[in-house]
């Protein structure tokens, strides 16, 4: 190996380890609390897909701000993906839901707000209905 | 008139069918993109084309139209455009630098009528049967049958098939050209799998004595060895993708014969998703990366005039890849929560990483060997080896953002991922090389020279800045909350797509003007030549083993 091609090599191993290490570590917030953080979240919330339907609990979902919330969804039937998305519309997080499979994601909201749900994997064409609107509520 | 010889003319039909696939394709992708500005602008279009489909199919809704679009779209630009100009340009090279001939020669037009059969079904399939389980096909999807037409899910199933089996033969004549007995240093196929894979090298340095008859890689131009590793891939890739056809049609064929309907979850999700994304990333992240070493390796050199920087690291990078291609795959499922934390942090981060290192060196090669050759002449086919440099570069380094368990939580599924890292790969990275390959490769195929360097320029400019352009808006919708595989009725990221498809159509523009180039260099006679018997033309006919 040549000279410029070994300090390049070691280049690229600095980069590597520098974006490994700071992406992993607990800069990141939600991997304070998915990697670093505590074992029992502070409450769960289950959500159901089915049939192009996103079933949400029956009495809402308010959470408290810095609440550790555990997402727990299951599908019925095909792959679906659950998407909280902020009220400007950007996205905030999301996991895929695997039919026959439990799927757990945890997260705390850091701001009070209306959040919308939304399924982030195609499903079928009727995906672009699976839309539910100020779904979660976070209070101070 | 200048002649084109039997293979050469095979390889020029190649690269003429791929390029009408990628206008196919490029065309589905403006259609996308213009109903994504707004879902009512194709009305007239969508009533037209809909009186060409059967039965109910003919009042399909605008969702149902772009799925079906959106699933036909990357079958037609991968494996219509991509890999016919592949087969095209591979069936020429492999046997041009080894000094041999093809071992199987019927099977060259044999993969050209197949591969263009398997294409053209699967697109039927959307067109008419309007199956619409994109080409992941998330089980199970593609057999649930109260949202993917029947009919269209099992001509599907056909059609994948069809590709893939091709692919295999493809993929069979070219290690039988390789290991054919004409070769200097004639092997079988285990000797071969075992110098693929490095195991000799491996084993020497770990101490351990191994036989030395056995051919070696190093005795192989670096292009060949990258078409041999790469082409494993190849054959993994079909392989897994043909029992994805034939599980469809296990669920399709009863139930469209005889209404006989096995239960989906017979197949879990999960375990099906790794198994088909390992053999899908085959593609994406083995041979694409491994056939890209190789031909930069080889364009380089004999467009600068100076032997390739490193060659010895290079060989070594192209067994890494093939390495790393094998544990890399879990990266598509780091937002699948049940997938053990250990396969997405190991395959799915730091696997992926491995690619860093193995493109990050081979594009340190080239660009030092670029470098080191001054002065240049830019030829048509230098400048486009550095615009695929410039891709897969962009292209790759998005990639490595969103393979990460922390990012991908929060970018994946978005236009961000198919924007900058997906398109800016295929077209920036992968579209580009494919352009320098036929730059490159006309002269030798058919003596000529391409004359218009101001079409080369409109070709260049308006591909690249067209791809950055497009990508970086489809990007900025992503970071603002749009999915991709997702209609927006509303127009909810309407300014954003507006910018995508002025961008696109830059792209469009540019590829024209080397169409247009293509056909100026070849004149019309000798593209017709391609097509219609050489007699009705007034030309000798060349014999095949011209």
């Amino acid at each position: 190996m040549e000279r410029k091609e070994f300090l390049w090599l070691i280049f690229l191993v600095v980069v590597f380890l520098v974006f490994n290490v700071v992406t992993l570590s607990p800069l990141v917030p939600w991997q304070r609390w998915n990697l670093w953080g505590q074992a029992t979240p502070d409450r769960r919330v289950e959500v159901t897909f089915e049939n192009y339907q996103i079933g949400l609990p029956a009495t809402g979902i308010e959470i408290k701000q810095n609440e550790l919330v555990e997402f727990m969804a299951t599908s019925k039937d095909v792959t679906y993906g659950f998407g909280v998305f902020r009220p400007s519309g950007a996205m905030l997080f999301q996991m895929q839901v695997l039919p026959g499979h439990e799927n757990r994601i945890r997260w705390k909201f850091d701001e009070p707000g209306v959040y919308s749900v939304r399924s982030t994997e195609y499903s079928g064409p009727r995906h672009p209905e699976m839309f539910v609107a100020d779904a979660i509520r976070v209070t101070p | 008139m200048v002649r084109i010889g039997w293979l050469e003319k095979w390889t020029l039909r190649f690269a003429v069918v791929g390029l009408l696939f990628l206008a196919l394709s490029g065309f589905e992708g403006i259609l996308m993109r213009t109903q994504l500005f707004s879902s009512d602008l194709l009305h007239g279009f969508e009533a037209t084309m809909s009186a060409l489909r059967p039965g109910e199919m003919a009042g399909a809704s605008v969702a149902e139209l772009f799925y079906a679009m959106l699933t036909a779209h990357p079958i037609v630009g991968i494996y219509g455009f991509a890999y016919m100009c592949v087969m095209g340009a591979f069936y020429f090279l492999v046997p041009f630098l080894l000094q041999k001939p093809i071992r199987y020669r019927a099977l060259v037009p044999v993969n050209f009528v197949l591969q263009i059969a398997g294409v053209m079904i699967c697109w039927a399939s959307g067109f008419f049967g309007l199956f619409n389980a994109l080409y992941t096909l998330y089980w199970p999807l593609p057999v649930s049958y109260d949202r993917t037409p029947l009919a269209g899910s099992v001509a599907f199933g056909f059609g994948l098939i069809l590709i893939e089996a091709n692919v295999l033969l493809f993929a069979f004549n070219l290690f039988a050209t390789v290991l054919s007995k004409s070769n200097p240093h004639p092997y079988n196929f285990w000797e071969f799998l075992r110098s693929a894979f490095g195991i000799p090298v491996i084993l020497r340095r770990l101490g351990i004595k191994v036989r030395d008859d056995h051919p070696r890689y190093t005795e192989l131009p670096v292009f060949l060895v990258a078409v041999g590793r790469g082409s494993i891939d190849t054959v993994i890739n079909a392989v897994v993708l043909l029992t994805a056809g034939v599980l469809i049609l296990i669920y399709g064929l009863p139930a469209l014969l005889a209404n006989v309907r096995f239960n989906p979850a017979s197949v879990d999700a999960l375990l099906y998703k790794n198994w088909f994304w390992w053999g899908l990333d085959m593609v994406a992240d083995g041979n694409v990366l491994m056939y890209t070493a190789g031909t930069w390796y080889l364009l380089t050199p004999l467009l600068t005039g100076r032997k390739l920087y490193g060659e010895t690291v290079v060989r070594t990078v192209i067994l890494f890849d093939l390495l790393v291609s094998m544990f890399v795959w879990s990266h598509h499922l780091l937002s699948d929560m049940p997938q053990p934390g250990f396969m997405r942090l190991l395959s799915g981060q730091f696997v992926t990483w491995g690619e860093f290192f193995t493109m990050g060196l081979t594009i340190f090669a080239v660009m030092m060997t670029i470098w080191l050759a001054r002065p240049l002449r830019f030829t048509p086919a230098l400048k486009f080896v550095m615009a695929s440099l410039f891709g897969f570069s962009v292209g790759g380094v998005a990639g490595l953002i969103q393979a990460n368990t922390g990012l991908n939580l929060i970018v994946h599924n978005t236009q961000w991922v198919i924007g900058p890292h997906a398109h800016f790969l295929l077209l920036g990275g992968l579209g580009s090389l494919l352009f320098a390959v036929i730059y490159a490769l006309l002269p030798l195929l058919t003596k000529l020279e391409v004359p218009n360097n101001a079409l080369v320029n409109i070709h260049l400019w308006g591909w690249v800045i067209g791809t950055l352009g497009m990508t970086y808006s489809m990007g900025l919708a992503g970071a603002h909350g749009m999915l991709r595989r997702t209609l927006y009725a509303n127009g909810e990221f309407q300014p954003y797509m507006l910018v995508a498809l002025a961008f696109s159509l830059l792209i469009a523009v540019g590829f024209v003007a080397f169409l247009l180039n293509v056909l100026g260099t070849l004149g019309l006679r000798r593209v017709l030549s391609l097509v219609l018997p050489d007699s009705w033309l007034g030309l000798q006919p060349v014999p095949a083993e011209a």
